[in-house]
């Protein structure tokens, strides 16, 4: 009975996604900058 | 569906690169006219003197205006022939002053080949049956070598040629 209400406390809870949240958007910043990289390569060759 | 609101923001930046991503990539097809190199032009890989351009008198360097050049290339294991100079012999480095426009050609008498400049936007691939060409301006000076990137048999390493771009 007491496990089950330690559940619900938990659902209801917001998970915290800060970490994910910082390292996706470092992973797009790592994309964006190696895509302008390789496009800056394009152009000035 | 819940979404948390991190989530919504990482969705919107994904779906939207994809969106932004997908929008350069048309407009490089549609608009610049940005395809792959053999440009659908066809030659007889067995007879490819048949065409004009890759007659023997006719491949290697040829000026036709004022900073305007084409180069003709017929690729074969395991060579590129550029032509042959006053003497004879097989010409191995070509020279093209800063800032010309080069038209490179080149088809293949045998296997698949690749024809990079190194350390250049000029990099095809060779198929037989097609030719393959590109227009680039030559806007850096330096010496560039001509590679084979595509794997064609025991002496692929040894296809090379040399393209001096001068001041
Ligand atoms: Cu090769």
């Amino acid at each position: 009975m007491r496990k089950r209400k330690d559940h619900q406390a938990s659902e209801n809870e917001k998970p915290n996604l800060i970490g994910t949240f910082i390292s996706v958007m470092l992973l797009g910043a790592f994309i964006i900058i190696t895509w302008f990289g390789a496009y800056a390569l394009f152009i000035s060759r | 569906m819940h979404l948390h609101k991190f989530e919504k923001i990482w969705l919107v930046c994904g779906i939207g690169s994809l969106v932004v991503f997908l929008f350069i990539v048309g407009y490089g097809a549609f608009w610049q006219g940005t395809h792959p190199q053999s440009h659908g032009v066809t030659i007889d890989p067995y007879n490819i003197e048949s065409n004009e351009a890759f007659k023997p008198e006719n491949l290697g360097l040829t000026k036709v205006d004022d900073d305007k050049y084409i180069v003709n290339i017929a690729a074969s294991a395991f060579n590129y022939d550029l032509g042959k100079d006053e003497e004879g012999n097989a010409v191995k480095t070509i020279r093209i002053p800063k800032g010309s426009t080069v038209l490179f050609q080149a088809a293949t008498k045998d296997v698949v080949h690749g024809f990079h400049v190194a350390g250049t936007n000029v990099n095809m691939m060779v198929e037989p049956g097609y030719v393959s060409s590109l227009e680039t301006v030559m806007d850096n000076a330096g010496t560039y070598t001509i590679v084979c990137n595509e794997y064609c048999g025991v002496g692929h390493h040894m296809m090379y040629a040399t393209v001096e771009v001068y001041e």
